[in-house]
């Protein structure tokens, strides 16, 4: 199955959703030729070359300076191309915003629908099935699409990247496309990335809080507790986008992901975009809520306020 | 400014409906129906456009099949209209079909300038509408925005970006897809809307109306085929303390902790 997957960077290396794509594809896919489209400007061949490492067969370029920054119209416009030549069975991205947005309109594009934030992918007969956890994560919705093209997003966090990759080099093929006005309308005019100073990856422990923390003041319990237990804070991006916290604490999709031992959750729903970049050995959680999601995922869990629970877990623990 | 919204109507997260029972229709009742979360973002979003600077909202709503309260609400927030597009044989379980059902529906609209609907959906179908139909009516869109403002002839939007935020100049005429950011929080009703909300007369408008014929798009129309749906079972055993005063509960918490030799702390 001629399989294209749509080449992503993040922070001047492939992003790491992709690569989980393509080992995803190499091993689940028999015979699989799997196409990279890889679209930008100033393509290093080092790219190309890990690419070809991780299962690319063939690299089909577009290095051009309209695609320095991601924008709709032109990305669109140059993977149209891409796939009017290659002639693709099988069109996927990492389920990034980025992804989100160019496969939805690929699909429209070939006047087809797409499956979305999969996280397994079976393959039935001649066709794919797609699994993508609905309702909070409480159901999964399997399905299938039908075209010529089938186009598919896969959940940040769901695939494994192969930790020993032995592919060779891929060929590669450029292709030019020619860019028209209209697909300028959307303008570029920054990207504001946050800053990482505190690396939550290798923490032990972390003690976060959610939108539940309702207020910067009442950070302060929860960094008094992270204190206490040697570990570190961390937020959802709900807390990071109202400055109650740095953004550097951010935990989750397009934050940092972690994998402490011990991770205290309080008044963090746990929605897949959080829980995507969380896999720890021991969850607390501490939620008012006890429908929320994030008590499926929990080792243990008090249905409680985190106002009143928290400083007297801290006292008990001094 | 002429600004549509669209809102979908969901089962309320609060409604205590475990997986697969939630996507069944006959066991929702009316009073669990509420806009999808992010619809009311978007809602606030074409708001505080119509308070700054005068605009016509016209909310719409592709209902289910049960009576439509969204569309009061999205009145009685301070909506100007509110449109209600019904028809037993829509499916929307596809986006692409949700997409085309939304552009016929701006087509008979007539003009319009902008285009705000919330990111995501719980049913999680109509992740992609947005993009499919910014696609559909060749118009540039900003998706995942965090924060908009008013410049020259259009708006800077900022949006949601792996590791930060992207800040982009998108025309007026435009469809941007609104997130659950500080600057979307949404208003509450107030009485003099929930007035208006009783007295407003809302219009119905069938696949017919749209001119669409039921073969576009019913179910048998999907590329997006679900072949089934089911719970999913996490095996985890959760250790849960639900009762008792909060000392007791963090008592039993570490009662619990110590017995199963957790180690707190790094």
């Amino acid at each position: 199955m001629k399989t294209l997957v749509f080449i992503q960077i993040r922070d001047g290396k492939i992003e790491e959703n992709t690569l989980g794509i393509l080992n995803k594809i190499k091993t689940s896919i028999d015979g699989a030729k799997i196409i990279g489209a890889f679209l930008g400007k100033d393509l290093k061949d080092e790219w190309i070359q890990e690419l070809g490492l991780h299962g690319v067969q063939q690299v089909v370029t577009v290095d051009a300076p309209e695609l320095e920054f991601y924008l709709s119209a032109t990305y669109t416009r140059a993977m149209m191309e891409i796939i009017n030549q290659i002639n693709p069975r099988f069109v996927v991205a990492a389920g990034t915003v980025y992804g989100e947005d160019l496969i939805p309109r690929l699909a429209v594009r070939n006047a087809s629908s797409c499956a979305q934030r999969i996280v397994d992918l079976t393959i039935e007969g001649d066709s794919l099935h797609f699994h993508t956890p609905v309702r909070d994560d409480q159901a999964m919705r399997v399905t299938q699409v039908v075209g010529d093209i089938i186009f598919a997003t896969s959940r940040p966090g769901a695939f494994f990247i192969d930790e020993n990759p032995s592919g060779a080099n891929p060929e590669i093929t450029s292709v030019s496309v020619t860019f028209e006005d209209a697909d300028k309308l959307v303008k570029h005019i920054e990207i504001k990335k946050a800053e990482r100073t505190v690396n939550l990856k290798d923490a032990k422990v972390i003690v976060a809080a959610g939108r539940g923390v309702a207020g910067k003041e009442n950070f302060q319990i929860i960094r008094e507790l992270a204190d206490l237990l040697g570990g570190q804070i961390g937020a959802t991006r709900a807390c990071t986008d109202v400055h109650w916290v740095e953004e550097t604490y951010e935990i989750g999709q397009t934050g940092q992901s972690i994998s402490p031992d011990l991770y205290i959750a309080a008044g963090i729903s746990g929605a897949p975009q959080h829980m995507s970049g969380v896999k720890a050995k021991t969850l607390i959680v501490i939620n008012t809520d006890e429908g929320a999601p994030i008590i499926n995922y929990a080792d243990y869990a008090i249905i409680g306020d985190m106002h009143v629970i928290l400083p007297i877990l801290k006292e008990k623990l001094k | 400014m002429k600004i549509v919204v669209f809102i979908q109507q969901i089962v309320s997260t609060q409604v205590k409906l475990q997986g697969v029972d939630y996507f069944d229709a006959s066991r929702v009742s009316v009073d669990d129906l509420v806009i999808n979360p992010t619809g009311k973002n978007a809602i606030e979003g074409a708001l505080k456009l119509k308070d700054s600077q005068g605009a016509e909202v016209t909310a719409v709503c592709v209902r289910g099949n049960k009576p439509n309260k969204a569309l009061k609400e999205a009145v009685a927030m301070g909506c100007t209209n509110a449109i209600e597009i019904t028809d037993e044989a829509f499916y929307t379980d596809d986006p692409y079909l949700l997409a085309k059902i939304y552009a016929k529906a701006l087509d008979k609209i007539g003009e319009y300038d902008l285009i705000l609907l919330g990111v995501e959906e719980q049913s999680s179908s109509s992740y992609a509408a947005p993009a499919m139909l910014a696609e559909m009516l060749n118009i540039p869109s900003v998706l995942c925005a965090e924060e908009m403002e008013t410049i020259n002839q259009g708006f800077k939007v900022g949006h949601v970006l792996e590791g930060g935020k992207k800040v982009v100049a998108i025309p007026q005429k435009a469809l941007i897809s609104c997130s659950d950011s500080q600057y979307f929080i949404p208003r509450y009703t107030t009485m003099r809307g929930i007035l208006a909300a009783k007295k407003a007369v809302i219009p119905i408008w069938s696949a017919t109306d749209l001119g669409l014929e039921i073969s576009e798009i019913s179910a048998d129309a999907a590329s997006l085929k679900q072949i089934s749906l089911s719970n999913i079972v996490i095996e985890k055993e959760t250790f849960l303390i639900k009762e008792g005063e909060p000392e007791e509960m963090v008592d039993k918490l570490l009662a619990k902790l110590k017995e199963d030799e957790v180690k707190l702390g790094a």
